[in-house]
């Protein structure tokens, strides 16, 4: 690029940089005043930064911040099937030791999954597929996917170990909504819109893509900012610094997060490249790519229509199978067993190693003959190509990660949910800092006409779209996490019998989250108020510290009886609930009116905030 | 402050530079993929040769898009994007071709 033009063509954006970074810069000012190419790119991938971000935020920080919740998938199902804890009851020690021995293949395992099979056909003989999951550390029940017809629907049953009978939960979808909310934006039980969704959801993980590397390359001191925060700096300050903070951390993190986040769904979102290599005369055979991509067989995938008939399994040789399969894995564990026909109508058996064996996504799997035993095949992808985007694929899910490596996961999350936020208050303190930097005899400078007034005079009311940028960031920072809360309070309060609960305690989730739009709308846009953050931050606050007020009043297991036990998979979810509760709670303080109208009035040099865009130096959690 | 006709054209060529960054950049991207693994297939199995295209393929969606709003104008945007897929798409199309042909 030529560095000789002085004056920019009107549509380039780099004179949109100016505007968007500058922080008093006025919007006339739409030359950069350096018009070289370092600068010029940099500001370029500035402007790409903010306006990529903005677009999608919402999006993105609802879709991080239930993936980060996600990590706790297993914990949420268990906790929000409290009838599973019953089978606790009797004797810890001696669950536990029967969760750990199943998956360790032993004879425990072997009695655990005969049991459950025989139970399973006592209840539906003529079952033509099921899907046995071993119980482990973090899920103490048998769960048992079952079907008996060739290509319909799953049940699921859940079983106790011990006894091998079947434990009736109530109807709910647990861990699993905030799981498919994240990335196919599930609003109800049954799936429907999923892949709108998916593809609403890829584009948005693209556009992450594209503000992190832009961000990237914004930030000139990406290593001093590591150590940099300045709280008590002006707002717009401390922001930027919570966003670099933040960003920067666990920035490989978010990298990673997001760039496998598009691998997992490639197949949908740039399927071109098997669309040229798996072309054959019949058409596109994704099919046998699907096989190769998991080391399977193509002529070994079963492709049945939805009425196409299948015969009942026959019995099973459980014992051979169990005990092959632990000696070819060297005593691995055994996280799930399957049993189907396989395209021939041969019945089957494929053992699936533990998740937690190893970081590669999926598990290698070893396939039987169902009713001899016999050794038949092993399904692992072997190329380094499919072997790296099984690690990213496994880096995403996180199935490999024990408790700490789960929980530092879970903060990493919690940090990207917190870029994600600190960046959309970001562009709304700028905003706002740049209608302050305008001097008050100029009013005819607004952009849409209002007059400006006197900055501190009194609540400057800032322009339509800006008001509405700030109702939806309260509606999404603080009201998704009021959403989420009583989401997990409606699995307590709905009465377990009624039909379609599970739906029920999702009309709740959005209601909740629709309730505080409206009340977002109404502080930021209509009447701009401080009200507008804190009372849906204190609400999500008094929820999630209610939940185990909730739980001890409405179950069995509650902190009273988890805490002494020392079932930690139960208490951990009810203290966490209290922490977050609590930090809620302190946000919303930090915020009430009185205090932030007293503080902007002592720091009346620096120009803080404007409107009802609050002024926390630290940030939410 | 800009007249409101200068103020209408830049918002245009914006949307303009979104739409090929988009548009134009996932099409430069989906050529990358389908050239790069009918390439790459010939030297490796086909499904890793798609997928290391694949995986290449979003950084190339990405440097698409930041070309997108750093190329000069709006024009650029498009020509710097749609130009190259279009090659790429020809080169993931030709082995079709010459089969058509003979």
């Amino acid at each position: 690029m030529n560095t000789t033009t002085v004056l920019p063509p009107p549509d380039a954006p780099r004179g949109a940089a100016a505007v968007a970074t500058g922080t008093a810069t006025q919007r006339s000012a739409k030359i950069p005043k350096t018009p070289n190419d370092r600068e010029g790119f940099r500001q370029a991938m500035a402007w790409l930064h903010t306006w990529a971000g903005l677009i999608l935020g919402w999006l993105l920080f609802a879709i991080f911040l239930t993936g980060t919740l996600s990590f706790f998938r297993s914990e949420f199902n268990l906790w929000m099937r409290p009838e599973l804890h019953s089978m606790l009851r009797a004797d810890t020690a001696q669950a536990h030791q029967v969760a750990q021995a199943a998956t360790n293949a032993g004879s425990a395992g072997l009695q655990v999954a005969q049991k459950s099979i025989d139970a399973l056909m006592r209840k539906v003989p003529d079952v033509t597929q099921w899907i046995l999951h071993l119980p482990d550390e973090r899920d103490p029940a048998v769960n048992i996917l079952w079907r008996d017809t060739g290509n319909g629907r799953f049940e699921t049953l859940r079983m106790d170990p011990q006894t091998g009978e079947a434990i009736d939960t109530r109807q709910t979808m647990g861990g699993d909504f905030f799981y498919r909310f994240h990335f196919e934006l599930r609003t109800a039980q049954k799936g429907r819109w999923t892949i709108e969704g998916r593809w609403v959801v890829g584009v948005a993980t693209m556009l992450m893509f594209i503000a992190l590397i832009t961000g990237v390359i914004t930030h000139r001191r990406i290593f001093k900012d590591f150590f940099t925060f300045r709280p008590t700096k002006s707002g717009q300050r401390a922001w930027l610094d919570a966003h670099n903070v933040s960003g920067v951390l666990v920035l490989p993190f978010y990298l990673m997060i997001t760039f496998s986040g598009l691998m997992i769904f490639h197949t949908l979102y740039m399927p071109a490249g098997i669309a040229a290599t798996y072309k054959s005369e019949k058409g596109v055979d994704s099919n046998a790519y699907f096989a190769e991509l998991q080391g399977e067989k193509a002529e070994q995938r079963v492709r049945r229509g939805p009425g196409d008939k299948v015969a009942p399994l026959p019995a099973i040789a459980l014992k051979p199978i169990l005990n092959e399969a632990r000696t070819r894995w060297d005593n691995g564990r055994i996280g799930s067993v399957q049993a189907r026909r396989d395209a021939k109508g041969r019945a089957v058996v494929e053992v699936t190693r533990h998740e937690g064996d190893r970081l590669q996504y999926r598990p290698p799997r070893l396939l039987f003959d169902a009713t001899t035993g016999q050794w038949l095949d092993q399904a692992d992808p072997t190329g380094p190509a499919a072997k790296t985007y099984g690690v990213l694929y496994g880096l995403h899910m996180a199935r490999f990660a024990d408790v700490g490596l789960r929980w530092a996961l879970f903060g990493f999350g919690v940090l990207g949910s917190l870029m994600i936020a600190t960046g959309m208050v970001l562009w709304s303190v700028k905003r706002g800092a740049k209608h302050l930097g305008k001097s008050p005899s100029q009013p005819q400078m607004q952009p849409d006409g209002s007059a400006a007034t006197a900055p501190l005079a009194k609540p400057f009311k800032a322009p339509f779209g800006e008001r509405l940028v700030t109702g939806i960031n309260i509606a999404t920072l603080a009201g998704l996490p009021l959403a989420c809360g009583v989401y997990v309070a409606s699995n307590r309060l709905i009465p377990v019998g009624i039909d379609g609960r599970a739906d029920v305690e999702l009309a709740w989730f959005f209601s909740a989250w629709g309730l505080t739009l409206l009340w977002a709308l109404a502080c930021a846009v209509v009447r701009p108020s401080r009200m507008g953050w804190s009372v849906p931050l204190g609400a999500a606050g008094l929820v999630w510290a209610a939940l185990p007020v909730l739980n001890a009043i409405t179950t069995h297991a509650h902190l009273g009886i988890t805490l002494p036990a020392g079932q930690w998979a139960w208490a951990g979810m009810d203290l966490a609930f209290l922490v977050n509760g609590a930090v809620f709670g302190w946000l919303s303080w930090r915020l009430r009116p009185g205090r932030v109208r007293r503080a902007s009035a002592g720091a009346a040099k620096a120009p803080r905030q404007v409107g009802p865009t609050p002024d926390v130096s630290a940030s939410r959690a | 402050m800009r007249a409101a006709r200068a103020d209408w054209r830049y918002r245009l060529a914006i949307a303009s530079r979104a739409l090929a960054a988009a548009g134009g950049g996932y099409a430069l991207a989906a050529g990358f993929t389908a050239a790069l693994s009918l390439l790459l297939a010939q030297t490796m199995p086909r499904v890793e040769a798609v997928l290391t295209a694949t995986m290449l393929a979003w950084l190339m969606y990405a440097i698409a898009a930041g070309w997108a709003f750093y190329a000069r104008t709006a024009w650029g945007a498009w020509g710097g994007t749609l130009l190259p897929a279009l090659v790429l798409g020809a080169c993931a199309m030709a082995p079709q071709w010459m089969k058509a042909a003979t």
